[in-house]
């Protein structure tokens, strides 16, 4: 008996559904639709474009009062980006930005503050730079690090800068080319891989530095000059930080070595003087590298190798510099100055007692047992490495001419 | 008396296995603080374990072919013992089930909704689920095969691009932490992806005659080992030590991509896909507990129970965590051992009942 109902239990389910109503059925189908039509246009906590003021830059200064913060966020207008790019010239148009202020004790209370001065809330994932002011710098900025890593509208991508002087100053300045200065200073620092003078950061990798036992974080500066009665800003040198404190500065050649140094340099511009005169080299698909070694008594050791490859891209000299014999003089002088690049480089970490290379890093990654033994002491043993330099420079061609264009010089 | 009449092909299975694994897989930071940049290698360590787990439930099914866990904790312990050991089942994988839910409703609420309420995303999540489930489960098995398809192309393309901006020595120093925490790791990665395996017994008896469920599982398994490892390979290389503090590596990872300005913000495709992972998960579990629950109330069909399962887990969800930093303390320290008393404790003293019994009993065994 018992196995005759198991058998049919299609039969069972058929009757069971007959005796709900069609209509029924139908209805709650229907409610069902229209609860997933509501719930697919995601308006519970919507965020409409005209609501949000996109923020593309944020900078941090100083204020009178020590415990306070002033934060300044760049937020673009953005009918005004269109009206200014098909104003035609001489009409006078608004600026495609403007620039929020706040004061507060800290980040996230400034920015609360600032939902009480406008009509439209912070939106951040598409904040470009974080410019820092050197006075907070030298105060410490784990905070600022800290709550734009936390954060989950900010992405870890973003460019960080140092100011000389006023932070919000930079975002305040015109610039000719560009209608939004975040953008104008964004696409600047990408544009610096060309020549390899910027150690250009991004807020992932301050984070991998400042968390390392002993590299220290670096970030590029931006300042201000003046040209013409303008004002212009621009990116030198290189801030050093330690223990999320700014320390010290590298200039540009000091930077130039950390790069040849870490391996970030791989295309740049040498200007050689020559007994003749003065050559350009223009340097592509260069690489820098360093190896820790161990010598014979069990210390250990630093080598750096660094592998420089260019044409010649400008000579103002009389003489041919394309013959192998002057090549060759002239790769030597070409490794002479980047030396002097690096030499410096690593005086002026020794200086600041800032392992800016990641020495301290690579000898945990490769030798870790040693790193334990020299951990407690890495300052000291810091200052005692004498790093090997091996420099080769090989120039490989002549750009499109081979002889100078001196006059007189056709045969 | 059969409650499922379905059939799943060998290949479907193994990749429902892999799919299944993915979605916690996708999120490994419970690893990652254990054994930070060597927590690739607990991919295959872990491997090692579930290999010998999955020699437990092979030789059970062996023993009692086409039989789901359920009807094999009865044969084994009678229909009173057995239901109860059978109802131990049931709570794991309602937990399981109701774990997993928080997980997803964490992630959205946490990184892509934050203003919307927990209760309004899990309780979308769960109609899909049931709805998934109602349709038949031998769909959803066939979806997986797609799914993994999905899942791994993103993953690999999201791996592509990422690629100028990792540094391969963040891998090193290779294993330096000390043994116990390689032990640790391993014991959490097969307790808690690699193990819930045993939610598939439910499922097995699916399989046709004459195909190997160890097989496809054992496959599966090492599929989703491989692409584990190569996951937690990106994430360490694209994060280094940062690894260790984000709350979702993959996710960070995946949000660092910047190629020409143009190829940004790919997580929304990660979220989509773990999404649809985890409703995949959630799914199997789902069917795992109504099936179990027909099964110990002897009801003779189980589509009913789906819904009453469905709102069980949905309020089970709720209630589970409070806070993020609950639910990874719970994954830190007590979920590897609650998971391997059902993933590994109970059905090693079935199988070791199951011997004794046929010892015992020679000629009524198979009965």
């Amino acid at each position: 008996m018992k196995k005759r109902k198991a058998k049919a239990p299609k039969h069972d389910l058929i009757r069971k559904t007959n005796r709900f109503p069609q209509f029924a059925k139908r209805a709650t189908s229907l409610i069902l639709c229209i609860g997933i039509i509501l719930s697919f246009s995601s308006c519970w906590s919507r965020r409409e474009l005209n609501t949000l003021a996109i923020v593309l830059a944020t900078a941090f200064d100083t204020t009178t009062q020590p415990e306070m913060l002033q934060v300044t966020a760049q937020v673009v207008k953005p009918g005004q980006i269109k009206a200014s790019s098909s104003a035609s010239g001489g009409e006078a148009t608004q600026k495609a930005y403007t620039n929020i202020k706040s004061i507060d004790k800290s980040v996230i209370s400034a920015y609360a503050k600032i939902t009480r001065m406008n009509n439209r809330t912070m939106y951040f994932s598409h904040n470009r730079i974080i410019i820092l002011s050197r006075e907070l710098a030298e105060k410490g900025i784990s905070e600022e690090v800290d709550s734009f890593t936390r954060n989950n509208e900010t992405r870890l991508n973003v460019y960080l800068l140092v100011s000389e002087g006023k932070a919000s100053d930079i975002l305040n300045e015109e610039f000719d080319l560009e209608s939004i200065p975040a953008n104008h200073i964004a696409e600047m620092i990408e544009n610096q891989k060309i020549n390899s003078e910027t150690a250009i950061t991004t807020l992932r990798d301050f984070d991998i530095a400042m968390l390392s036992d002993s590299t220290t974080p670096l970030v590029p500066i931006i300042k201000i000059y003046e040209t013409d009665g303008k004002n212009d800003a621009k990116l030198e040198g290189t801030a050093v930080f330690k223990d999320g404190k700014m320390i010290g500065e590298f200039n540009v050649s000091q930077t130039r070595g950390l790069l040849w140094v870490t391996g970030k340099a791989h295309q740049g511009v040498e200007t050689v003087q020559t007994d003749w005169g003065q050559v350009d080299l223009r340097f592509s698909h260069s690489q820098g590298s360093f190896k820790i070694v161990k010598n014979e008594d069990g210390s250990t050791g630093i080598r750096i190798k660094i592998d420089a490859r260019g044409c010649i891209d400008s000579n103002a000299t009389e003489e041919d510099i394309s013959t192998v014999q002057n090549l060759e003089k002239l790769e030597k002088k070409a490794e002479e100055y980047i030396r002097g690049d690096v030499e410096d480089a690593i005086k002026q970490a020794k200086a600041l007692s800032a392992d800016v290379f990641g020495f301290g890093e690579a000898i945990r990654r490769d030798y870790p047992k040693d790193w334990e033994k020299m951990k407690g002491n890495w300052d000291k043993e810091f200052l005692m490495l004498e790093p090997e330099i091996e420099i080769t420079v090989s120039l490989t061609c002549t750009g499109g001419i081979g002889k100078p264009i001196v006059p007189g010089g056709a045969e | 008396m059969k409650l499922e009449n379905g059939h799943v092909s060998e290949r479907a299975l193994m990749f429902s296995v892999f799919c299944f694994m993915q979605g916690t897989m996708l999120r490994a930071a419970f690893i990652v603080a254990i054994t930070k940049n060597d927590s690739w290698a607990m991919a295959f360590t872990g491997l090692v374990f579930s290999l010998l787990l999955i020699v437990i439930y092979v030789a059970l099914f062996r023993r009692y072919p086409q039989k789901n866990l359920f009807e094999i904790n009865e044969s084994i312990f009678g229909p009173i013992f057995g239901k109860l050991i059978s109802v131990l089942y049931l709570f794991f994988f309602l937990s399981l089930a109701a774990l997993n839910t928080h997980d997803l409703g964490d992630f959205v609420v946490g990184h892509m909704m934050p203003g919307t309420p927990l209760t309004a995303v899990i309780l979308l999540f769960m109609l899909v689920c049931v709805y998934a489930i109602r349709k038949g489960i031998e769909n959803l098995l066939r979806l997986s095969t797609v799914l993994a398809i999905i899942g791994v192309g993103a993953v690999v393309i999201n791996s592509g691009l990422i690629l100028k901006d990792v540094q391969i020595n963040f891998l090193k120093p290779l294993f330096q932490l000390p043994l116990e925490k390689y032990i640790q790791g391993t014991v959490t990665i097969t307790a808690i992806p690699m193990g819930e395996i045993v939610a598939f017994a439910m499922i097995v008896p699916m399989l046709d005659k004459n195909k190997s469920a160890g097989k496809a599982l054992a496959k599966g398994l090492v599929l989703s080992a491989i692409f584990l490892a190569f996951i937690m390979l990106r994430d360490i290389v694209t994060l280094g030590p940062l690894i260790t503090i984000v709350g979702l590596p993959s996710y960070e990872s995946v949000r660092y991509i910047n190629v020409a300005g143009v190829l940004t913000r790919m997580e929304s495709i990660y979220a989509i896909i773990l999404i649809s992972l985890f409703m995949f998960k959630v799914g199997i579990l789902l069917y795992a507990s109504v099936l179990g629950l027909a099964q110990l109330l002897n009801f003779k069909s189980y589509p009913p129970l789906i819904r009453i399962c469905g709102a069980s887990i949905f309020f089970y969800a709720l209630i589970v965590f409070e806070a993020v930093m609950e639910n990874v303390d719970w994954g830190a320290t007590t979920a590897p051992f609650f998971s391997l008393t059902f993933e590994f404790a109970l059905p090693t003293f079935s199988l070791v009942a199951a011997v004794i019994k046929k010892a015992v009993t020679p000629q009524e065994a198979e009965g």
